[in-house]
């Protein structure tokens, strides 16, 4: 591409010769990031979240007192896992559960071994879906034998809501965000434009292409953009350490160690800003290339 | 070189600019476009340059009916003419180099063919030794010069200039005319706007006047007055025909002969000035 070393040095330059301008354009544009990256980020830790507690807190579904082993592992096992939404479903016989107490109580309870075990015969069951959770839920209780349902994964059920929630809230954010970007950087290209308009009039007696008139107004968008992506990159890292520990203050949660985010969140930070440099500079450019001479000029 | 047929130019508030303007302009001539203020002079030349367009009619110019030309063409046609304006619309913040230079930058020229022509231009025009000056540090005459060398950088085949004089001392002006006349004998078409009746008589050219939109008078094509012959190497008709952007790549042996005899002349000037 012809000049396109001019062209870079001049959109760079101007970078520079509006600064004020410039620094008001990277700091929206990095607000926006920031607030699209930290919602991104929530959104990941409680998937993330979502996705240990439901692996490891499985229900527990209680047969009713009267069931045997035999009635539980032939006729009501296969029919919970006829169910949708089954993961899996393993017996958990009342002879294993009161072993189990027994360890972890001592011998307390030796004497209800055997014909005394109060505990019924159970299923542990894993869902694929935690968002189904109160449909399989119901219909695991119509099966036939079975009694109760411990509710353990309770937790899950809502962290799965927070993130429905949290990813919907990003989404309109990015949106909201992603425009009031883009309105600030095509109102600092045109501000640039204005401030060149005199420059730009000549290059258009003397023949310059409207490709060649653009791009330096495109670089500068880009600019713009690329700076803002690496301030932004730079900031969310300390953010997020610090959105970490605060929560941990709270409640102890198993956050996702930044450096396995560092490189997407980066990379995506500034090639998105560079589009929304790119496009808002293009909005800004097209008025000025459809005038001519004294028009440029405000004659 | 540049027909006009049958143009009338009615701007969009409704003025009557130009009403059935008939021109036909040679190539190698020189132009003075005369009339009061309003005439519908600028209009002319913006019809030219393509910054307006005919409401009713049709332009040639180097034999292409401009009327019908591509937007995306436009920037061709430009490179192909000079453009002097009366406010000689000089960057402030550039030097006289860079000021001439961008006019070459911008149609992607390589630096080091920047650098050489440059150079060479401003010596035609007798502003070598105040390249680095900023154009508020020259006198009027000293920035139509730059104005000019601007102009001419690209090598166009037409000159166009707006009241080139019209904001300098009469002394200075002559010069300019001079400088262009000078420029007109290598076999480019000058055309003139101006409204000084004095320094039109000086100049034996020929002479258009527009009066209300509509040519009054026009002394027509004068045949014989210069005293160097127009001469006009294959290669300058080439360049100057040329569409595409190659005009980067000038090197002082490519300039036409004809053409260094004017920075004789115009060294030589300088010299005896002082
Ligand atoms: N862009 C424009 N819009 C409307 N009217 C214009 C415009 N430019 C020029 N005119 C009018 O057209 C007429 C001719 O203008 P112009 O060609 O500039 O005259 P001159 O250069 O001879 O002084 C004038 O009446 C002027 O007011
Ligand atoms: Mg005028």
């Amino acid at each position: 591409m012809i000049g396109l070393g001019y062209l870079t040095k001049e959109g760079i330059k101007s970078v520079w010769n509006n600064r004020m301008m410039s620094a008001a354009s990277i700091g929206v544009l990095v607000s926006c990031l920031l607030i699209t990256g930290v919602a991104v980020l929530l959104s990941l830790n409680v998937a993330r979240i979502v996705d240990t507690v439901g692996k490891d807190n499985q229900i527990t579904v209680f047969l009713k007192e009267n069931i045997d082993d035999v009635t539980a592992i032939q006729k009501i096992g296969p029919e919970i896992r006829k169910l949708d939404n089954i993961a899996s479903c393993e017996f958990y016989s009342k002879s294993e559960a009161i072993v189990k107490w027994e360890s972890e109580l001592g011998s307390l309870f030796g004497e209800l071994q055997g014909e005394e075990n109060p505990l019924p015969n159970a299923f542990h069951v894993a869902m694929v879906d935690l968002s189904q959770y109160d449909d399989t839920v119901e219909n695991i209780k119509n099966v036939e034998g079975v009694d109760i349902i411990s509710d353990r994964s309770d937790v899950a059920k809502r962290l799965t809501e927070l993130n429905i929630l949290v990813t919907k809230v990003g989404a309109w954010l990015v949106t909201a965000l992603g425009i009031i970007s883009l309105f600030i950087i095509s109102n600092s290209v045109r501000m640039t434009m204005y401030s060149r308009r005199f420059e730009i009039s000549i290059m258009k007696s003397v023949g310059a292409t409207n490709h060649f008139v653009r791009t330096p107004f495109v670089i500068e968008g880009i600019v713009l953009g690329l700076i803002s992506g690496g301030i932004a990159s730079v900031i969310i890292a300390f953010l997020y350490e610090a959105m970490v520990s605060a929560v941990k203050y709270i409640v102890p949660i198993k956050e996702i160690p930044y450096s396995e985010l560092a490189f997407q969140m980066s990379a995506t930070f500034i090639i998105f800003g560079m589009i929304i440099g790119a496009i808002g500079a293009l909005i800004s450019i097209g008025r000025y290339l459809n005038m001519e001479g004294g028009e440029i000029l405000g004659w | 070189m540049i027909t006009f047929t049958n143009v009338s130019k009615v701007y969009p508030n409704g003025t009557k600019a130009l009403n059935d303007v008939n021109i036909n302009i040679e190539k190698g001539e020189f132009v003075f476009i005369v009339g009061a203020s309003g005439a519908g002079k600028s209009t002319f030349l913006k019809l030219i340059m393509k910054e307006e367009e005919p409401s009713s009619g049709f332009i040639t110019v180097n034999e292409t009916n401009i009327t019908k030309m591509k937007r995306r063409k436009v920037p061709y046609l430009r490179r192909t003419m000079g453009i002097v304006f009366q406010d000689f619309r000089l960057i402030d913040k550039m030097s006289v180099f860079d000021n001439v230079a961008f006019a070459m930058r911008v149609i992607g020229a390589k630096p080091k063919a920047v650098k050489k022509r440059v150079n060479y231009i401003l010596g035609l025009v007798g502003l070598k030794e105040k390249a680095h000056c900023r154009p508020a540090e020259l006198s009027g005459g000293e920035q139509q010069r730059v104005s000019l060398a601007r102009a001419l950088v690209n090598n166009p085949s037409i000159i166009i200039a707006d009241e080139p004089t019209g904001n300098i001392d009469p002394e200075m002006s002559f010069e300019i005319i001079e400088l262009l006349n000078e420029i007109n004998k290598q076999g480019t078409t000058i055309i003139v706007v101006t409204h000084e009746h004095d320094l039109v008589q000086k100049f034996k050219n020929r002479v258009i006047e527009i009066q209300g939109g509509e040519v009054i008078s026009d002394s027509g094509t004068v045949e014989e007055k210069a005293e160097v012959p127009i001469e006009i190497s294959e290669k300058e008709l080439l360049e100057m025909h040329s569409d595409d952007e190659n005009i980067t790549d000038y090197d002082e042996n490519e300039i036409p002969s004809s053409r260094k005899i004017v920075t004789e002349v115009f060294v030589d000037g300088e010299a005896g000035e002082e």
